[in-house]
């Protein structure tokens, strides 16, 4: 978080994590389209030429001014490969608040799995874990065939218990309770 | 503020004072090296302040672009074996430059200039810059306020209902 107290502006970093192919970027272009362009940033992805995100998406939402103070939220995405660890490591840096993007298909777990214990370590590097950091998942492609039950997925992948949405970001279901859910998580961190 | 190097969580606050101090050296530097634009920034990506004309550049982009690119190439330094970041970022256009440094381990200064402009000039001045806003930020007057003191329980309602509105859920 960086406080600039001359502007009044609270800046803040959320992070969409996950596995490959989960749907971050799917929840970051919902969000674009879906707001009021005045309140929002360009939506920028820097991708491969398959289009899967290279080093991360990026779009800033600025809302309104809240007793004379400006928050701005910083959203960001990391790339879900497995060989992209060290661009996730940088991302990460200075996050204030994760949405782990979850894949609901059963096949996926594994990688679901990996990708959480991979975000657990990197916080572990930076000194914070999962314990204590605002986080939320999204339990994403509910509209699947193949999906895993909601309480399989909560007993293998939420063991802090954190916030959870059913998500379909394609569709836009649950993308932006998720991005309030994660905000306020952080927020709620700060003022206690 | 003190100039450490911050870790996940953990807040940077700016006070009104530095900023103004900050923004002033901001300025004479823009006037000195006759760049285009310079933008001071957090070194995360959040701008702090600029001077010059930006034109149609959107400042939170360029911002959080300039430092996961200065962060993406630190991070090389050290596969390298480098013990810091490299000193500075410089990339050639066919109109204008861009020049990338660090301040200290929290901040960065984005210097864009147009080709006509000698890089040798920008360097000089632009280091010198740096060493006054080190120091700047050095002897920064330790007693911040606490974000605690700037966000309270009432912020958190309001935000919540603000997002509620904003996101028309």
């Amino acid at each position: 978080m960086f406080i600039n107290h001359a502007l009044q502006e609270i800046n803040l970093k959320i992070v969409y994590y996950g596995p490959g192919l989960s749907g971050k970027t799917s929840n970051l272009e919902f969000i674009y389209k879906h707001l009021d362009p005045k309140i929002r940033s360009e939506l920028i992805t820097l991708n491969t030429k398959e289009e899967r995100t290279l080093y991360f998406d990026f779009m800033q939402l600025e809302l309104g001014q809240i007793q004379g103070k400006k928050p701005k939220f910083n959203l960001y995405t990391v790339p879900g490969q497995v060989y992209y660890r060290f661009s996730r490591k940088v991302i990460l840096k200075g996050v204030d608040g994760v949405v782990f993007v979850a894949d609901s298909q059963k096949s996926r777990m594994g990688e679901n799995l990996d990708s959480l214990l991979d975000l657990e370590k990197n916080l572990i590097e930076t000194g914070c874990t999962l314990q204590d950091f605002p986080w939320v998942i999204q339990y994403n492609k509910r509209d699947l065939p193949e999906i895993e039950t909601i309480e399989k997925l909560q007993s293998r992948l939420n063991f802090f218990g954190a916030p959870f949405y059913k998500g379909v970001a394609t569709k836009g279901h649950e993308v932006l309770s998720t991005l309030q859910g994660v905000i306020e998580q952080v927020i709620q961190k700060i003022v206690i | 503020m003190s100039e450490k190097q911050l870790g996940n969580g953990q807040q940077l606050i700016l006070s009104e004072e530095l900023y103004l101090k900050i923004s002033k050296l901001v300025e004479k530097l823009t006037t000195s090296t006759g760049a285009e634009y310079i933008v001071f920034c957090e070194v995360n990506g959040y701008p702090v302040t600029h001077f010059g004309d930006i034109k149609e550049v959107d400042l939170p982009t360029i911002s959080s672009l300039a430092a996961g690119n200065f962060s993406a190439t630190a991070q090389m330094a050290s596969m390298l074996g480098e013990n810091d970041s490299f000193k500075y970022l410089f990339h050639e256009g066919e109109e204008q430059n861009l020049y990338i440094s660090n301040v200290g381990f929290n901040f960065l200064l984005i210097v864009v200039f147009r080709v006509e402009v000698a890089l040798g000039m920008v360097r000089i001045y632009t280091k010198k810059a740096i060493a006054s806003l080190g120091e700047i930020l050095e002897n920064a007057n330790q007693e911040e306020k606490e974000s605690k003191e700037f966000l309270d329980l009432e912020f958190k309602t309001l935000l919540s209902e603000e997002l509620s509105r904003s996101l028309k859920l």
